[in-house]
């Protein structure tokens, strides 16, 4: 598994590091990357097992395409430093490190990746790096720990603990996470990484999720934080693009190859300029198109 | 490598395995219990006792209780209660894996 | 997913919760003599809070163990339970655990590799871990050929050794080729497992045919079992009588040999009178139960109880009447300390 900076990252499913069952079936349901943890959902008695069995995972277990992310163990806890060694070794696409608060640390995260590529025969830069922001400090650096690699993947909000950082706690609606989630989100895009929102952990409340998801979409975000596989076709619903925006898309893509088959260096459509964010946004929006089942192999839209 | 501590490690929950492993003196003693035994148990036990010889346990008594783990598992399983058995759990011999 | 948390019951809101878990999977007892012993409690709570499994640990014995499966895969929650009470019992360095349940939860015990020790019609007691039953068997002694002697044994708590159970084993002694005297190794007694240990192989070592042994935790006390689990308290005596012959019989017997057991008359306590019936009922007609009437001096009968009785008013002329040499040099040794244990509230009026 190599890391690929830009991908498909609409679903980040967590898969608690110590339980083998739903390590084991973690690839079935067609995440776009799954988060195994050692951190939070691992017991202190138990770092050094769930190391040895995501270890072991990421070299044997079949996921499916999945994009596998390990967040590790905080820089200032004694497990850090064996993460690390372990996910470098078994092979992972990218490391996340929790509680980031600075550049510095996702540096650190960098080098110590370096560090054991190097020790192992590794190429590097194979490793991506990304981080979660957690506490009111962190989400003040978001723009100088966004652009603190060139191997940043992208940074997502955890809100239990950052709103624990705030003196509050989670609310249905969501205000409380306004300023971190758009300061996130400014961080990323102005770093060209990705932004991922936070879990929504309540899951007899569809409304809430629906509302939740819509919001975070509408705002711009790539993706979202995941704890049960049942939320994953549930936020493809709310990323999958319109009809029209499909056409669109194609549009712009025939745009391009009649542009370039003529050997214009202009680009338009509809007698307006094609530049580069509308030819990203293309491109994004048929992606998506085609992960969700909505268009054929030619391009053709089969959704509903 | 010796064994200084009786160690478990692993669970009891689905598609684990728990392995506890005490000081031995005639081999890799392996006492199994196993819903798939009759299929599976010389794979299991062959998994274990490779394991332990690698990372260099010549004798232990091992008791393990399957419930129905894939050989990724018993692996992982089996090192972290030999390695929490031989007190050096802070140094993870991922070589053995 | 359900999630594992600890559980104090001190709280009386969380042990109000748990009680009523409980009594809905039909357990009943929750009175001091079971609860108050409890080392640690966990609970299994479900996605909407509610608390839908349980499971304790006394020393090394698992209790009060229950959970719902209404909504859950066969077996889950109970793994999960049991999985949860062994890491702790692992945390705390005890790798051999132990239980008493309702006999037909036996089987789902069976299935997390907990070992069958003993089974009656109301109780089973399965051990799990190590060492366990068969490592004890093995490192008990053993002499030449004897799988064709006569071996004989004696299970006693010796709290403290007395005359009267010199004279016991005396008569074992006499009659057979080898005797193990099991010295019962909870520690609930006036005197510890170490002192009676010691006082019983000083005061029989005499006897060149005689093997003190301990009974590590295959001689079930009514002292320490766990009755929570039984349709009334009162089937105590009765069950756990049934448990311990049926461990005696079926795992120790046949590893060393025994085919008698030596039992001292029970001149006062209906208990321990009804305790020897059953005993007698239970082990029979493997193990011949042999009845020897209690040593009397001046006209007494000589009891542990009574030797507890002298020491609490400090009675040494007395006391030297009714135990042999080493154990009156140790309560004379001792006086003090054993005062104030009794002072400190240790039960002397039990066995």
């Amino acid at each position: 598994m190599t890391y690929v900076k830009n991908r498909l990252r609409r679903t980040m499913m967590f898969v608690p590091g110590n339980n083998p069952a739903m390590i084991k079936d973690a690839g079935i349901y067609g995440a776009d990357s799954i988060m195994l943890d050692l951190e939070d959902s691992v017991s202190l008695t138990e770092k050094d097992a769930a190391r040895m069995l995501v270890y072991e995972a990421i070299k044997t277990v079949d996921f499916g395409g999945s994009e596998i992310v390990v967040r590790v163990n905080g820089q200032d806890t004694p497990f850090y430093d064996e993460d690390v060694r372990a996910m470098v070794k078994a092979g992972v696409d990218v490391i996340r490190l929790p509680k980031t608060e600075s550049a510095a640390m996702i540096q650190k995260l960098v080098k110590d990746i370096e560090h054991w590529e190097g020790e192992y025969g590794i190429e590097k830069g194979s490793i991506g790096v990304m981080a979660a922001i957690e506490s009111a400090k962190g989400v003040l650096n978001a723009p100088e720990i966004a652009t603190a690699t060139p191997l940043m993947m992208g940074l997502a909000v955890s809100g239990e603990d950052y709103t624990a950082d705030m003196h509050t706690h989670r609310y249905p609606d969501g205000r409380e996470l306004e300023f971190a989630r758009n300061m996130v989100l400014q961080a990323a895009r102005a770093a060209d990484v990705y932004a991922f929102d936070t879990v929504f952990s309540n899951m007899k409340d569809t409304e809430g999720f629906y509302r939740e998801t819509n919001y975070i979409h509408e705002l711009g975000y790539d993706g979202k934080s995941l704890v049960n596989p049942r939320q994953i076709e549930m936020v493809n619903k709310v990323f999958n693009p319109t009809k029209e925006e499909i056409e669109q898309a194609k549009n712009v893509q025939n745009a391009i190859r009649e542009a370039k088959a003529k050997g214009s260096g202009v680009i338009s459509l509809n007698g307006k300029m094609v530049d580069k964010p509308v030819v990203e946004k293309a491109t994004r929006v048929l992606e998506t198109a085609k992960a969700s089942n909505l268009i054929d192999e030619e391009g053709n839209y089969i959704g509903e | 490598m010796e064994i200084k501590t009786t160690a478990v490690a692993g669970t009891l929950e689905s598609s684990d395995i728990q392995i506890m492993i005490s000081k031995g003196s005639n081999g890799i003693e392996i006492d199994l219990e196993s819903e798939v035994e009759k299929a599976y148990g010389d794979q299991i036990r062959k998994v274990i006792t490779e394991t332990l010889e690698k990372y260099g346990l010549k004798d232990a008594k091992v008791k393990a209780t399957d419930k129905g783990a894939l050989d990724c598992v018993i692996k992982a399983r089996t090192l972290a209660a030999a390695q929490r058995a031989t007190e050096t759990q802070d140094k993870p011999d991922l070589e053995v894996l | 997913m359900d999630k594992v948390v600890d559980l104090f019951l001190n709280d009386s809101s969380t042990r109000k919760k748990w009680e009523q878990l409980l009594t809905s999977l039909g357990l009943h007892d929750f009175s001091e003599r079971e609860v108050n012993v409890i080392d640690h409690t966990i609970g299994l709570v479900d996605e909407d809070g509610n608390l839908v499994g349980t499971g304790s640990v006394s020393g090394n014995v698992l209790k009060y163990i229950g959970v719902k499966n209404d909504d859950a895969e066969q077996g889950t929650r109970f793994n999960k339970v049991v999985t949860s009470l062994m890491n702790y019992l692992t945390q705390e360095k005890i790798f051999h655990s132990f239980v008493f349940t309702k006999a037909k939860y036996a089987e789902s015990f069976e299935h997390l590799h907990f070992n069958l020790l003993a089974k009656t019609d109301q109780a089973a007691f399965l051990e799990n871990g190590t060492p366990d039953i068969q490592d004890y068997l093995h490192d008990l002694p053993r002499v030449e050929d004897q799988a064709n002697k006569k071996i004989a044994a004696i299970v006693m708590n010796a709290n403290p050794f007395t005359l009267g159970h010199k004279h016991l084993v005396k008569m074992a002694s006499e009659e057979n080729d080898l005797v193990y005297v099991f010295v019962v190794a909870n520690d609930v007694s006036l005197f510890n497992f170490d002192e009676r240990m010691k006082l019983v192989k000083e005061g029989t070592k005499e006897f060149s045919n005689v093997k003190v042994v301990s009974g590590s935790d295959y001689m079930v006390s009514p002292a320490t079992f766990p009755a929570y689990f039984l349709k009334t308290p009162d089937d105590l005596i009765g069950v756990q009588t049934a448990v311990d012959a049926k461990v005696f019989k079926d795992q120790i017997a046949p590893a060393l040999n025994i085919t008698r057991r030596y039992i001292g008359k029970e001149p006062f306590s209906k208990t321990t009178h009804y305790y020897n019936i059953s005993l007698a009922h239970e082990l029979g007609p493997d193990i011949e139960v042999i009845v020897v009437k209690r040593l009397e001096k001046d006209g007494e009968v000589v009891t542990a109880t009574k030797v507890r009785q002298l020491i609490k008013v400090g009675n040494l002329k007395e006391i030297n009447k009714f135990v042999p040499e080493a154990t009156y040099e140790f309560i004379k040794q001792n006086m003090d300390e054993l005062q104030s244990r009794i002072e400190k509230g240790m039960n002397i009026n039990g066995n």
